[in-house]
């Protein structure tokens, strides 16, 4: 790779394409850049609150819901002096355990409002439980809660009570005189508050010392809201929206040399075609970090949120340029760089969502960037484990397109799946290229894999794990035979038994190596989220060397095995090899299933 | 300067070449004509390295013609040669001589020098705005912008108003004269007829002949033989407004069969008119296909010229001088 040479095609990518922009549409592209930017903050702090302040609270500095009240902008507190509802200057009133709102559509609406927030400051307290078994129990708890206090004002010709309870509830009976005077049951410990509704009373769990009313509370996992990082995510969101337009703009770049042969002369001109791919990137990866960079600065991320979406940037670049390699129209192409954006928004923001409830969530880069912006710190570990995988996925894929950037795949109608062998070919030369091919194809089988898991895991439990072992087995020996395939097909090979043995062995060997070595890294990296892992190497030391060998070596052979299967099928024809991976494939099922059986 | 042997080029099953073994000297203008789909273009693009072998060899300035460091050496012009129309001629023309490490002034003078010689005046206006004959122009500028010591055309003036075409083949015969080896293929036999010091005639993959212009006439060209007589004999027309008859043969016995026809009838030979064959014909003759070149040649060889139907049938590849 010569870095002059890069630069250069980098600058003409620049300058060529913005010959075609005018300034006018510049403009309106900054614009609108510095309004997204803008606006990043402010949606993420829930919008323009206009109703700040809306309702008033009575409720004094001691009580015990005086904090939740005060966290909530919504309300304004003010002195709890008695008959503050009752004189209009306040909608709701906390004193003495007792709770009194006025009998109006607002004082309905304070009190809803006030139990939502009651709740949310009771999460807040729970996130902040150091223990967090005893936070989020395993087990189902019921709690129930009585009702300690209701009552209403009536400022609009009377009320049932506060208690009307509903089948929420059990505790609700606090009755009213319905006369328009401020009046109040007290049939309890706590403050009362009317329901407003069948929903019953306030079904929160007291944390705060007591509880607002009746009503039945599972306490269970399911009944409790799991943190929920939501305004870090709304600004990950904002640094993830960009790539999306690099990637539409990055495609038809792409797309465009091979269209009209227009690329011809530049594969005939004395640079290398990954200088081609490098040079044609830069540009695109540089305008990414830059608006990162923009809106870290706006929005108060540091240096890691910017190496994170970077990373995420080399992702979403690769897997247009490899679909604009395969793209035979700007039509298939859009429909390959929407799939791309879907799917990797997909993986970049499902793990985030939960950045505060396992360190697996680090599989996405972007769970760096929410850490990085709720002040949460991560390991080089962690680090290594957001990071690694993406850009090394990345990487895989810019040289599997990289492969196919030569005339005979970029300027003709061939078939997808012929372009695959030759990105893989592409790379083979001798065994160890095999090897590693091989081993570079682990992060795509375990997407594949875990992709089978979500769709094969609701059905019946027998049936489920059937079918899951034969994808399993299916996608690991499409991947191990696949270079081998390609190879044969390329010519890369002599088609004799003692070379398809050979290209088996190594094949085989690529795969168990880089199985392990995903597996060492998981338990280095992220100790505590895989038992399964320590289970295995425990397995192993209690059961005696001998056992741990055998458990060591089995899946070594199994690749072995199978792969030289494929691939003494691939040295005489496509439906010798189909022949081949069919068998292979199901030797692997079989030692699934026994493996499962006898082992598990 | 450029040596090819025994190459051959698959796309999955279809075989596009096979067997093509030539060689071009330094200096030397070397056209590759045939019909559409006879793998001209193939070749051609097998000696810009833009395609790989499947079997034999190309060398290329003395590097394998996948050698990048030939490519240095290298000018190629492709048929259709779309350009980055957003850019213009200036900026394009840098650009790819960037790419060739070429000294910035010494582009600035050879970029200005090349396309005074083509006579392109226009030189910061887009080239989406340009005339199909300016753009090829560029083109060309573009594929002498590394000063290359071997240039591959495919189809230099393809699609180009007679005047451009002319202007563009005169060129390609000037850089011919400045030392360049140049291999190009061409429709136009008459171009390719003008300026080729020698020809390979492709045919479905294959080269079915080559050697230069007059050696093609004489080995593969049907000399027509016109043959006036005073009285008519068998086969004969008569010649309007005249007292002769006129009979076409194609060899010199038949000449002599008519003579005696004629001397039978009691009339006499009155005169004898040879036609040399068109490169077209020659052309046409192979191209209808490898089978009927040979029953033509092995007609001559019946009709006593058998010198000219051994040289066709036996020339092997390689055999070229």
């Amino acid at each position: 790779m010569r870095p002059r040479k890069v630069l250069r095609i980098a600058r003409w990518e620049v300058t060529k394409n913005a010959g075609g922009i005018d300034r006018r549409t510049v403009a309106v592209a900054v614009v609108g850049l510095l309004f997204a930017v803008a606006l990043a903050p402010v949606v993420a702090g829930g919008g323009f609150a206009l109703e700040d302040g809306i309702y008033r609270v009575g409720v004094a500095e001691d009580n015990v819901y005086h904090p939740a009240v005060a966290s909530d902008p919504t309300f304004r507190v003010v002195d709890p002096e008695p008959g503050l509802v009752a004189a209009g200057e306040a909608e709701v009133l906390i004193a003495d355990d007792r709770l009194v709102a006025a009998d109006s559509e607002k004082g309905r609406a304070a009190v809803a409002e006030l139990r939502t927030t009651v709740q949310r400051f009771n999460d807040a307290r729970l996130r902040n439980e150091s223990n967090a078994s005893a936070a989020y129990p395993v087990f189902p708890v019921s709690l129930e809660y009585a009702e300690r206090g209701t009552g209403t004002v009536g400022g609009d010709g009377g009320t049932d009570g506060g208690a009307d309870g509903g089948g929420g509830g059990d505790g609700g009976d606090g009755g009213s005189d319905g006369g328009g005077g401020a009046t109040a049951t007290d049939d309890g410990d706590g403050p009362g508050v009317p329901s407003g509704g069948g929903g019953g009373q306030f079904g929160v769990p007291g944390l705060t010392g007591g509880v607002f009313g009746g009503g039945t509370s599972g306490g269970s996992p399911s009944d409790l809201a799991p943190p929920f990082p939501f305004g870090s995510l709304v600004l990950a969101f904002v640094f993830v929206i960009p790539l999306n337009f690099v990637i539409q703009a990055y495609g038809s770049s792409v797309l465009g040399e091979r269209l009209n042969r227009r690329g011809e002369l530049l594969l005939v001109s004395p640079v290398a075609p990954r200088e081609i791919v490098a040079g044609k990137t830069l540009p695109y990866f540089a305008g990414a970090a830059a608006v990162t960079g923009v809106i870290a600065l706006a929005v108060g991320g540091g240096a890691l949120s910017v190496v994170a979406v970077s990373a995420l940037a080399l992702l979403f670049l690769s897997a247009a340029f490899v679909g604009a390699m395969f793209a035979r129209s700007f039509k298939e192409l859009t429909f390959v760089t929407v799939a791309i954006s879907v799917l990797l928004m997909t993986f970049a923001f499902v793990p985030a969502i939960f950045t505060d409830v396992g360190s697996v969530a680090l599989i996405s880069p972007l769970t760096l960037v929410v850490r990085d912006l709720t002040g949460t710190g991560v390991g080089a570990g962690g680090l290594a484990f957001a990071l690694l995988p993406t850009t090394l996925t990345a990487l895989l894929l810019f040289a599997l397109g990289t492969g196919v950037y030569r005339e005979e795949d970029m300027f003709t109608q061939r078939p997808v799946h012929l372009k695959a062998l030759d990105a893989l070919a592409a790379r083979i030369g001798g065994t160890r290229s095999l090897t590693l091919v091989v081993a570079a194809l682990i992060p795509f089988v375990f997407v594949a894999e875990l992709l089978a898991v979500a769709l094969l895991f609701a059905l019946p439990g027998g049936l489920s794990l059937v079918l899951l072992l034969t994808a399993v087995a299916v996608i690991e020996e499409l991947a191990k035979s696949l270079p081998v395939y390609a190879g044969f097909l390329h010519g890369r090979y002599e088609r004799t038994v003692r070379v398809a043995l050979v290209a088996g062995a190594f094949a085989g060997l690529g795969f168990f190596l880089a199985e392990k070595l995903t597996l060492i890294v998981q338990l280095v990296g992220l100790p505590e989220q895989v038992p399964a892992g320590s289970a295995t190497f425990q397995t192993g030391a209690t059961a005696g060397p001998l056992v741990a060998g055998v458990l060591l070596l089995a899946p070594l052979a199994l690749h072995v095995v199978t792969t030289s299967l494929s691939a003494l099928g691939a040295t005489r024809s496509r439906d010798g090899y189909a022949l081949g991976l069919t068998a292979a494939i199901l030797v692997h099922i079989v030692y699934n299933l026994s493996v499962v059986v006898f082992l598990v | 300067m450029i040596e090819v042997r025994d190459l051959r080029k698959e796309y999955g099953g279809f075989v596009a070449v096979e067997g093509s073994t030539f060689s071009v000297d330094e200096g030397e203008v070397f056209g590759v004509i045939g019909p559409n789909g006879a793998g001209k273009t193939t070749t051609l693009k097998t000696l810009a390295g833009l395609l790989e072998p499947t079997d034999g060899h190309a060398e290329v300035a003395g590097f394998d013609a996948s050698d990048p460091r030939m490519r240095q050496r290298l000018g190629f012009l492709p048929e259709e040669s779309p350009l980055y129309e957003e850019m213009t001629p200036l900026s394009y023309l840098h650009f790819f001589a960037d790419l060739y490490d070429v000294d910035r002034a010494v582009a600035e003078t050879r970029i200005h020098d090349t396309l005074d010689r083509l006579d392109l005046e226009y030189r910061e206006r887009p080239l989406g705005d340009m005339s199909k004959g300016m753009k090829r122009k560029v083109a060309i500028a573009r594929s002498l912008v590394n000063d290359p010591d071997v240039l591959v055309y495919d189809e230099p003036a393809s699609g180009l108003d007679p005047l451009t075409t002319n202007y563009i083949i005169d060129f390609t015969r000037e850089l011919a004269d400045d030392g360049k080896t140049v291999v190009f293929s061409a429709h136009n036999l008459y171009h390719v007829e003008s300026i080729c010091d020698r020809i390979a005639i492709m045919n479905e993959g294959r080269i079915v002949a080559r050697g230069s212009v007059a050696e093609l006439r004489e080995r593969y060209g049907r000399t027509a033989y016109h043959v006036y007589t005073s009285v008519p004999v068998e086969g004969s027309e008569p010649v309007e407004g005249r007292d002769r008859h006129e009979r076409t043969v194609e060899s010199m016995d038949a000449v002599e069969a008519t003579r005696e026809a004629a001397e039978a009838a009691g009339g006499r030979l009155v005169d004898i008119r040879t036609e040399d064959p068109s490169l077209e014909r020659v052309f046409l003759d192979l191209a209808e296909g490898e089978s009927d070149a040979e029953r033509a040649v092995a007609r001559r060889a019946e009709e006593g010229d058998a010198g000219a139907g051994d040289a066709a049938r036996a020339e092997p590849p390689g055999a070229d001088e």
